[in-house]
């Protein structure tokens, strides 16, 4: 197992435009070539964190970060980060589905066009490339290019994971990437997620502890904004040195 | 027992009521397609395309004039309306979103919608036909055009909310910039509603004549300078039915079931886009 630190962060503070304030306090860090589990009761903030790591919170107006999350030597909140330099080395899952209203091929084509890709040649080269990374290929190789809309909920989730690995990211975010699939799909997508470790460092946050369990290598427990505990993922699961985490993983709360 | 047939009772007279009223409704309906149909189809003739307005009791006068006046104006309404109400959504929608200036433009959008069109009408004739001294195509455009905005503007901003916000987040977390992601994702998810929006903002220009009288005003001759006073269908309608000549009274016969037909097919054509991208699945 790799214990290369790829993202630190570091006594990471956030507030909402409202004044909430939503983490306090966090450091962690996440290992490269490592999938990293981050789960805690509704609200406790585990999404709202992932959502820093590619600064998504900048989308609206008023939210503030206080501390640091170091990559590449680089405190990525700093105000003269390039955020599409940033989102193009982190890229990032949602829980629904997000396929584009275009075609399958025009979906994986998309970041790498915002890159500056333009022949067709080496377009196909990555596109095929990213869908059989994602285990899609052998699925929509004969209709690359009906809409994207056209596929089950599952192989759309696929299919923006294959478009995040076009670019060719160093991490990836997941944010609850299996909450609305079934479990046959769930299974793929998890599979992916242990195998694209070799590559890349994963973060995912999911409400599914038996996921976090199955394919995570280190788990953080949050709750009300706070890291309550970060530590490899059987510790947690066996024997958490917290009681809040051990009342959590045993389901006497959240 | 009682109870229910009480019930019984009331279902059948309201749901008498409301068939009454619907047929009420209907029956005028279709009356008036019915007569404009028949009385139109009657006279219809390829003079009626092919020929301009001759003196009354001249033989083989027709409305080309007013064809190509009309097709000059609606097309360049759509050309000013269009573009503006477009991007006006567009900046309610997505730069402006949730904002309070938003939610004024919206309702004064809303209001607009509703202005009678002949206030309108005057309004450019106070400030495009007045200050110039002489009626303009231009003129009609933009009285058109101005109608056309709130509708196209509604329309595109209803169609762009619409548009999961999740979608925008996803293109943003590939490193697209704002425009791009209107542009390429956005857009594209709303491209049916708001060409539906267009074409029924064009059927709702097109068969308006009150604007039209105070800025375009008419033309006997052919002419295709925006710059001149210029015929349009509907004002030489108006013209015609208020004339004495049975030929002209026939010739706005055949206009009228020719503005409906096509008022009619641009609606069809925006139920067809609907149905195309959204009655799958």
């Amino acid at each position: 197992m790799n214990d290369t630190v790829e993202i630190e962060v570091k006594r990471l503070g956030f507030y909402y435009s409202g004044g909430t304030h939503a983490l306090k306090e966090i450091s962690l860090p996440a290992y490269k070539n490592n999938v990293i589990a981050l789960i805690g009761p509704s609200g406790c903030g585990k999404t709202t964190l992932l959502r820093c790591f590619n600064r998504m919170h900048d989308l609206y107006p008023g939210n503030r970060y206080e501390g640091e999350i170091i990559f590449k030597d680089r405190d990525i909140l700093s105000k003269d980060i390039d955020l599409i330099d940033l989102r193009s080395r982190i890229g990032m899952v949602f829980q629904k589905p997000t396929p584009f209203p275009m075609s399958i091929f025009d979906n994986i084509a998309y970041g790498l066009k915002l890159r500056g890709v333009k022949t067709r040649t080496e377009l196909s080269e990555h596109v095929e490339q990213a869908l059989r990374h994602a285990a899609l290929w052998d699925e929509v190789k004969d209709k690359l290019h009906s809409s994207a809309y056209a596929l089950s909920g599952g192989q759309q989730q696929r299919l923006v994971i294959a478009r995040a690995l076009a670019v060719k990211p160093e991490v990836l975010l997941f944010d609850e990437p299996t909450s609305a699939l079934d479990p046959i799909s769930t299974a793929k997508i998890e599979e992916l997620a242990v195998n694209l470790k070799r590559e890349i460092t994963i973060i995912i946050v999911t409400h599914n502890m038996q996921q976090a369990a199955r394919i995570s290598d280190w788990t953080g427990f949050l709750m009300l904004g706070e890291l309550i505990e970060f530590d490899r993922t059987d510790k947690i699961f066996t024997n958490p040195s917290q009681k809040l985490t051990e009342d959590y993983i045993t389901g006497r709360f959240g | 027992m009682t109870r229910e047939r009480k019930r019984k009772i009331e279902s059948f007279i309201a749901l008498s009521l409301s068939t009454l009223a619907a047929l009420f409704g209907l029956f005028w309906l279709v009356f008036i397609l019915g007569d404009v149909l028949i009385e139109g189809i009657e006279a219809l003739s390829p003079a009626l395309f092919l020929n301009d307005p001759v003196p009354p009791g001249v033989a083989g006068g027709g409305l080309r004039n007013a064809f190509v006046g009309q097709l000059m104006i609606t097309f360049f309404a759509t050309l000013i309306g269009v573009p503006v109400g477009v991007l006006g959504g567009t900046f309610l929608a997505e730069y402006a979103r949730g904002s309070k200036v938003a939610r004024v433009i919206s309702v004064l959008s809303d209001i607009m919608v509703s202005v009678p069109s002949i206030v309108i009408g005057t309004f450019i004739y106070a400030i495009l036909v007045k200050p110039v001294g002489h009626f303009s195509g231009w003129a009609g455009s933009a009285a058109l055009a101005i109608i056309m905005i709130p509708v196209v503007l509604r329309t595109t901003e209803d169609m762009l909310s619409l548009v999961p916000w999740t979608l925008r987040e996803a293109a943003f977390a590939l490193g697209a910039p704002y425009y791009k992601v209107i542009i390429q994702v956005v857009y594209r998810g709303a491209a049916a509603g708001i060409l539906t929006g267009i074409l029924l903002s064009i059927a709702r220009v097109a068969g308006e004549t009150a604007p039209l009288l105070f800025t375009s005003f008419n033309n006997s001759y052919f002419s295709t300078n925006m710059n001149e006073p210029i015929a349009s269908l509907t004002v030489s309608i108006f013209q015609y039915a208020m004339g004495p000549y049975d030929s002209w009274h026939a010739q706005a016969w055949a206009a009228s079931l020719m503005i409906t037909v096509f008022i009619l097919m641009l609606t069809i054509l925006g139920r067809v886009i609907i149905r195309w991208r959204y009655g799958k699945r």
